[in-house]
């Protein structure tokens, strides 16, 4: 069971770092690969470089050479050929051999090719074999055919030619047709060697990584000047130096050190970073732009939160594991009347705590420590104020939880309910004096109604006493006998004394009426206001249960009533609740009690204020409405059947008027009038 | 004290045992009564049948179902059916203060229930008395309007000025009419206004106007 989330774990953390690392590595990987792609481009550039001036130099060798065996041919022209003295043509030649090197032998022949005469270059002595040379095959003698058929100099392919010591070189013979009226009279024969071709007129430009040399078409080599390394870095370049009769190619090899790795790699590290920061400087606009932005929603997120802290009723307090204050809000300090810095960081025993309960908290929080949840819905507990004023307040805990989801203390969120308190103490109290009045008022309902019920029986008894005193007065016969007489006058004693008896008991009643009615004085300047704020915190509660909507209205500029407050008060409630109750019935929907106070008819001697409380409930059936003031009948079964009978004994003791009528379109509406306090009535 | 002849007492009262028991109260002391149960059935009765020429009191509870006996009070005195008929009320429980404002507003009495010895009848009879002397003066009022009717202008003249205390040969000149004239119309004058001497006229006349 344990393992399956290990391994699932284990393999998100895989797939988390590969993901993470992926990027990295992509780009590490292209960087490198950027870089390496730059120094073989870098290199590849170099090489072309090198071959492309290995080309012009061999170039710049064969223009060299070819203007320098054109110059030679023209030397070779004007050598005094005509003249019959050979002297001179020898002396002139040797003057030729000795200025070019390049050139080994020149020979004057005639238009047979017989010799004439000839001259040896002083720097190279070489063992002609004049048989071979003057062979019908020979070289020499191709060449000058090719003359003859050219009509102009001519040059022979390159042969090897025995040095005689063992050694040998590449020859080249040039035949030179020399001619006089247009008619050829002999030939002039100049033998090159290639070594010193090379040698004279390509040396003085060669460097010395380079190579030169005569091949031919296959490859073979016939001269070679300089000596190139070998190696890998050879560089190659191939020239044709074509000549009337022959072709030789000039080719030219270098060698060129390894392009330098290391200034590539730092040319492409600087583009690289270059690069890098450019992108790495973007990057960082974007994301200080992104973070300005995030601080700004972080500074607005924490200015909101502040405000919310600092305009919160509600007490605020964190405590770490150890119970340690770590943070209160300012709402908390003013409720206990400590400053933030009294408090934070304490621990066992809070300054606010009562010194008398200070062991009752120290274990509710050793209970909170050990990892007992508190009550969701918070709980009740009592604090200390600085100045030792003591005050209720109802305490929510709930842990915290960090984000890595380690439970690392307690909140703790605080509401002063003492204000609460009052309130339901005050609204307790009001409801008391309420009740208190209520069964005063019930009681002396009742008194009123004995009083009432008695007193017209005893009038009634008191009535016919007396009469029949009146008549046996009158009917006193003179001339009675004395036992008649006697008789006569107990009876007359008897009815005296019921009608003292009756007038006893109506003292009586009277006595105890007046005692429970002694509160008929206590009348005073009570607004209509006053009285409605009086009576509607119990209304409204008995309208909530029932879902009625209240409405009171009064009339402005309403003089005071003159009343007795709690009397009219109990008047009030009970209309109210009347109403309320006729409206309790399921085939009601809207139901709505409305108390409207306004000036009724008066006159300048006396103002009258009225009272209406209207329903929109069942209404009253007729039978009922005949009988409604009737004390003792009532339609509810829990009902004394007092409530009306009284009302209208209180509106009647202040002179008003309580009557009833039906309410447009459905309930009923009840009215009372009070006189209006006019200053003059005490 | 003379016993009123004539007189009714009127009581109102819902409660049936109480009228009955005033009215026979009353006839013990020779008084007629008629009794009703509502403020509504006497103010029938008074609307069909006015009150005559005789002496009468209204006995009236003050609390009854339907109209109250206050309210009876104001319609009655707003009709001015009160100046010959004394109201005297009837309170059942301690509606005193009630009550003492509606004498001061004219009412004649009240009385608290139950009653002691005779003195409600005696209110009663002082409330007929009352009655009875207010209707005396108003039958006297109306009797000097008859006889003053019944003189001539001629004769209305010569009493004007005998009252004024005028000689007859003074009249005679003012008139401009023989003394012998004066003489026939003074005794005439005499004679309608039933008085034998001028001092009766004029005080017949200051008390009636």
């Amino acid at each position: 069971m344990t393992a399956v989330p290990v391994k699932r774990t284990l393999l998100q953390r895989w797939r988390g770092a590969w993901r993470r690392w992926s990027l990295w590595t992509a780009l590490v990987l292209l960087v490198v690969s950027m870089l390496a792609t730059m120094v073989w481009l870098a290199g590849r550039y170099e090489a072309s470089q090198v071959q492309t001036r290995l080309e012009r130099d061999t170039a710049d060798a064969v223009s060299d050479i070819r203007t320098a065996l054109t110059h030679n041919v023209q030397s070779l022209q004007a050598l005094p050929s005509d003249n019959p003295s050979q002297l001179a043509w020898e002396v002139d030649a040797s003057e030729l051999l000795r200025n070019r090197r390049e050139l080994v032998r020149i020979e004057l022949r005639d238009a047979n090719l017989r010799m004439r005469t000839h001259v040896q270059s002083p720097y190279r002595p070489v063992a002609w074999d004049m048989r071979l040379r003057d062979s019908g095959q020979s070289d020499l003698t191709i060449a000058c055919a090719n003359a003859r058929r050219l009509g102009g100099p001519a040059y022979s392919s390159s042969y090897f030619q025995p040095h005689g010591d063992g050694l040998g070189s590449e020859m080249m013979e040039l035949c030179v047709p020399l001619s006089a009226s247009g008619r050829t009279i002999g030939y002039l024969v100049a033998t090159y060697a290639l070594q010193d071709i090379l040698a004279n007129l390509v040396g003085h430009n060669l460097t010395r990584s380079q190579e030169a040399s005569f091949t031919e078409a296959d490859g073979t080599r016939l001269a070679v000047l300089g000596a190139a390394r070998r190696g890998s870095r050879m560089f190659s370049a191939q020239h044709l130096l074509d000549l009337p009769g022959g072709t030789l190619v000039l080719r030219m090899d270098s060698w060129h050190s390894a392009p330098s790795l290391f200034p590539n790699v730092l040319t492409a590290l600087v583009t690289a970073m270059s690069i890098a920061l450019v992108t790495v400087m973007v990057v960082l606009v974007r994301d200080n732009r992104r973070r300005l932005r995030a601080e700004r929603d972080l500074a607005d997120a924490l200015a909101f939160r502040k405000a919310m802290e600092d305009s919160l009723v509600t007490g605020l307090r964190a405590r770490d594991l150890e119970g340690r204050i770590t943070y209160v809000n300012p709402a908390f300090c003013e409720m206990v009347g400590f400053s933030p810095q009294e408090l934070l960081g304490l621990s066992m025993s809070a300054p606010y705590w009562p010194p008398e309960r200070v062991e009752e908290y120290q274990q509710r929080q050793a209970i909170r420590f050990a990892g007992t949840m508190p009550p969701r819905e918070g709980f009740e507990s009592e604090f200390m104020r600085k100045d030792g004023t003591r005050f209720p307040v109802l305490i929510i805990e709930a842990p915290l939880i960090n984000a890595q989801g380690q439970h690392t203390g307690w909140m703790s969120a605080f509401l002063d309910i003492s204000e609460q308190r009052r309130v339901e103490e005050l609204s307790r109290a009001s409801q008391e004096r309420l009740q208190a009045t209520a069964r005063l008022a019930t009681v002396g309902e009742m008194a009123s109604l004995l009083s009432h019920e008695l007193n017209q029986p005893l009038a009634a008894i008191s009535s016919y006493a007396n009469g029949s005193i009146n008549l046996l007065e009158h009917a006193t016969p003179v001339t009675a006998s004395a036992p008649e007489s006697d008789a006569l006058e107990d009876v007359r004693m008897a009815m005296r004394q019921i009608a003292r008896q009756a007038e006893r008991a109506g003292r009586v009643i009277k006595s105890v009426h007046d005692f429970v009615r002694r509160r008929d004085q206590a009348r005073e300047a009570v607004h209509a206001q006053q009285l409605l704020d009086a009576i509607l915190p119990l209304v409204s509660l008995q309208a909530r249960k029932l879902g009625v909507r209240v409405n009171t209205s009064v009339e402005q500029g309403l003089a005071p009533a003159l009343c007795d407050r709690t009397m009219v008060e109990q008047v009030l409630l009970n209309l109210a609740r009347n109403a309320m109750q006729a409206m309790d019935d399921p085939s009601v929907r809207t139901r709505v009690l409305d108390i409207r106070v306004r000036r009724a008819a008066s006159n300048p001697h006396n103002g009258w204020i009225e009272f209406a409380v209207t329903d929109v409930g069942t209404g009253i059936p007729p039978e009922v409405a005949e009988r409604l003031f009737t004390p003792f009948f009532t339609t509810r079964p829990e009902g004394m059947g007092l409530g009306l009978s009284m009302c209208r004994t209180v509106i009647e003791q202040h002179g008003g008027f309580l009557g009833f009528a039906p309410n447009e379109p459905r309930g009923t509406v009840f009215t009372f009038t009070l006189p209006v306090n006019n200053g003059t009535t005490p | 004290m003379e016993p009123i002849t004539n007189a009714t007492v009127y009581i109102v009262d819902d409660d049936a045992s109480v009228r009955e028991a005033l009215a026979w109260l009353l006839r013990s002391r020779r008084l007629p009564s008629e009794s009703f149960d509502s403020a509504e059935a006497f103010d029938a009765m008074l609307q069909k049948r006015p009150p005559q020429r005789q002496p009468c009191c209204l006995l009236l509870d003050v609390r009854m179902p339907g109209m109250s006996g206050l309210a009876l009070f104001d319609v009655l005195a707003a009709r001015g059916d009160l100046s010959t008929m004394p109201v005297i009320f009837l309170t059942g429980h301690a509606d005193v203060p009630t009550a003492v404002d509606t004498v001061k507003r004219g009412a004649f009495d009240f009385c608290e229930k139950p009653f002691s010895d005779n003195a409600l009848v005696d209110r009663i009879e002082q409330a007929l008395a009352q009655s009875a002397e207010r209707l005396a003066q108003v039958r006297e009022r109306s009797d000097l309007q008859v006889r003053l009717s019944e003189l001539t202008e001629r004769e209305r003249d010569v009493m004007d000025l005998v009252v004024a205390g005028l000689p007859n040969k003074l009249i005679a000149d003012q008139l401009d009419i023989s003394v012998r004239t004066v003489e026939v119309h003074r005794s005439r004058v005499f004679d309608k206004m039933q008085v034998k001497s001028a001092v009766e006229l004029a005080n017949l006349l200051r008390t009636g106007h």
